[in-house]
């Protein structure tokens, strides 16, 4: 009785649960080449995606704060979602066809992430032209700072956008990371057509 | 800083069913099963005890929850067995059970089916899963006079039916 299998149990609640419409939520972790993935989809598509085993506080805040407490372990809606990271980490898709759900972030952050999510695979853009194209070009900061907050990365690209002076700027998951998807990006570009600069 | 934030999120009360499941669901069935005494029992138990506690969200006190499931795991068994009493005989059971010196789990596990409900689940927990009196009592909700009375009351029982 020490160790105790609980798994065919749970899917049975939690389809209970899903019928009764008290959980929305499924969360499951992906095993990537960048190390674990924690995401959680809801009905309105992808709600969230973290680097670890687990949500920061934040997420999980902004999570509950949009779907209530029913977010439950459960992989089944993040299925097309792992298969479409295992088909981009493998460098056989170039955009990801899942929706994806952005609320429970202020106005200017979805602004900036929607500008983001359509820099095209491969491409980069800097900061600047990121606060741009969002709206406001002089909040570059601001747009920074709003791109690190992204709570869907990978799905929405924040890893394309660089700093002015060409150098990588920040990256939630780390830099290593964001040099690691930036090469996966760059190896199904020409030889010669990935652009360098910054911008 | 990041050491005390981290140990307060690991204390706070969850906040989603999912933490309350992956903190507490693999002890609710040990007591479940300990509870019925059959898996097949002990599954709807432990899915009847989550979906009520989904359905009453949020835990009454901060904290408290795992008191809080333990006593919905308690009355849920209870109403169970108060529509179904015990299915099958003692006698029925020591014939499958193997032959064996003195007490077997088996014997243990019939004398505790045979309690009724609420000395059962007094005696599982305290005599069982070795929780002190204060839980016992916040389990079934009563007093810790009563929680006593009732792992005493239980335990002479266990103890005729075994002897």
């Amino acid at each position: 009785m020490s160790v105790v299998d609980v798994s065919d149990m749970r899917d049975r609640l939690l389809a209970r649960a899903k019928r009764e419409g008290l959980a929305t939520v499924g969360y499951a972790v992906f095993d990537s080449p960048v190390g674990p993935l924690w995401a959680a989809t809801g009905p309105k598509g992808v709600a969230g995606i973290h680097f670890g085993r687990g949500p920061s506080e934040w997420e999980l805040r902004r999570l509950v704060r949009l779907y209530g407490p029913g977010i439950v372990p459960d992989p089944k809606p993040n299925a097309a979602l792992f298969r479409e990271l295992d088909q981009y980490f493998s460098g056989r898709r170039r955009a990801f066809d899942v929706p994806f759900d952005l609320r429970g972030i202020t106005p200017f952050q979805e602004r900036v992430l929607r500008t983001t999510s359509r820099i095209a695979y491969g491409e980069l853009m800097t900061y600047a032209a990121v606060a741009r194209r969002a709206g406001n070009g002089r909040a570059s900061r601001a747009t920074g700072a709003a791109v690190g907050s992204n709570p869907i990365p990978i799905v929405v690209p924040c890893h394309r956008v660089v700093a002015s002076d060409g150098t990588l700027g920040g990256y939630g998951g780390g830099l290593d990371v964001k040099r690691y998807l930036l090469a996966i990006e760059r190896a199904q570009v020409p030889p010669g057509g990935w652009p360098k600069r910054g911008a | 800083m990041d050491a005390v934030r981290s140990s307060a999120v690991r204390e706070a009360a969850a906040r989603t069913f999912g933490e309350l499941l992956e903190r507490h669901e693999r002890e609710i069935f040990a007591y479940a099963l300990r509870l019925t005494g059959a898996r097949a029992d002990a599954e709807d138990l432990y899915q009847e005890t989550f979906l009520a506690a989904f359905r009453a969200w949020p835990p009454p006190r901060r904290d408290h929850e795992r008191a809080w499931l333990y006593r919905i795991a308690t009355n849920k068994a209870i109403d169970a067995a108060r529509r179904r009493p015990a299915l099958v005989s003692v006698e029925d059971l020591s014939l499958a059970a193997p032959e064996r010196d003195g007490v077997t789990v088996l014997d243990l596990a019939n004398a505790i089916r045979l309690l009724p409900a609420g000395q059962r689940a007094a005696f599982v927990l305290h005599a069982v899963e070795g929780r002190p009196y204060r839980e016992v009592a916040a389990v079934l909700d009563c007093t810790e006079e009563a929680a006593r009375t009732r792992v005493s009351d239980a335990t002479k029982k266990v103890r005729r039916q075994i002897e």
